[in-house]
């Protein structure tokens, strides 16, 4: 079986079908895939904001790193559980959607970018934990934020083709 | 409603651009998209802002310093979501003017600015040493659940009649 036509068989699996028929089920999955934004990609765009020396110049970077991305992973959690119940219910329209590839696509760049970050810039950061994030930094963090609008961007439009 | 007001509407949505921004297929993605985009950065602000209140983190920044900072950000985010809000309402001002989830979110919205500037405001001009943790929580608390139950509010209405 190829791709596709796994994608489709899943969107008319039994469990796919239940959900999205049902009457609560698929508005508070999709509610809480949107009204999780601000928990998990709100967090990351506003230590973005640190790192371009946006906002929150008063205090430590290690400590806001700290403190708003441990709310972001458990955001990402609930983001992915909600997301591939989501994808499950509309498969096979989401297969051929550029939208939907596009969003994929920046999902993966961003990962990327977060690991270079973690691997690159974090071990330094108590050189310049008080102070100008460096050039490095800066471009990752410019990048999350374009990046993820992006992604915002892909999510809402694609469920409108659907 | 008032018909002097519901022939205003009328005409707003009737206009060249309202027609195009509703009738093509990216207008409503791309003004709802700027709805969303507002959305994350308003509500990841009352976030970090709440976090700070209740002592959970970002102790290194004063209530006020943290307030003054993230104002532009807010003020901004308020910005996107009320203008592309307003566009949505005109495009299709019947359905909204019909719709109870609206109802709802209007009434929650009006109570979240309240008590942003009555009561949350106020919690951010001094710092919290002053006053019992419990309190500070409390407010937080009802800050977010006004906050959050516009945004439910909000996608409610696309399910709801």
């Amino acid at each position: 079986m190829d791709l596709l036509h796994w994608c489709q068989w899943l969107e008319h699996s039994p469990l796919a079908t239940a959900i999205s028929e049902s009457f609560w089920l698929f508005p508070l999955i999709e509610g809480t895939h949107i009204l999780a934004l601000p928990i998990s990609v709100g967090m990351i765009v506003m230590f973005d904001l640190r790192l371009l020396g946006l906002g929150f110049k008063s205090g430590p970077a290690s400590r806001m790193m700290r403190d708003i991305l441990r709310w972001s992973k458990f955001g990402f959690a609930v983001m992915f559980a909600t997301g591939v119940v989501l994808f499950m219910t509309q498969a096979g329209k989401a297969y051929d959607n550029v939208f939907f590839r596009t969003k994929l696509v920046f999902l993966l760049i961003l990962g990327l970018n977060a690991v270079v970050y973690q691997l690159v810039f974090f071990p330094r950061m108590a050189e310049w934990d008080a102070h100008k994030a460096p050039f490095g930094a800066r471009v990752c963090g410019a990048l999350s934020l374009v990046v993820w609008i992006g992604v915002i961007v892909c999510g809402r439009t694609m469920a409108y083709q659907f | 409603m008032i018909p002097a007001l519901w022939s205003v509407l009328e005409s707003i949505s009737n206009t060249h651009w309202i027609v195009v921004m509703r009738d093509s297929s990216y207008g409503m993605p791309a003004v709802q998209s700027f709805h969303l985009v507002g959305l994350t950065f308003l509500l990841a602000a009352v976030f970090v802002q709440n976090l700070r209140l209740s002592s959970v983190g970002m102790l290194e920044w004063s209530l006020p310093v943290l307030e003054r900072q993230l104002r532009p950000w807010t003020y901004g985010a308020v910005t996107m979501v009320i203008g592309s809000g307003l566009l949505m309402f005109v495009g299709t001002p019947a359905k909204y003017l019909a719709s109870n989830p609206f109802r709802f979110k209007m009434a929650a919205l009006l109570l979240a600015i309240v008590f942003q500037f009555v009561v949350f405001r106020r919690f951010f001009t001094a710092d919290t040493s002053a006053r019992r943790r419990s309190t500070n929580v409390l407010v937080a608390a009802i800050s977010l659940t006004l906050w959050f139950s516009v945004g439910w509010a909000g996608r409610a209405i696309a399910f709801v009649p």
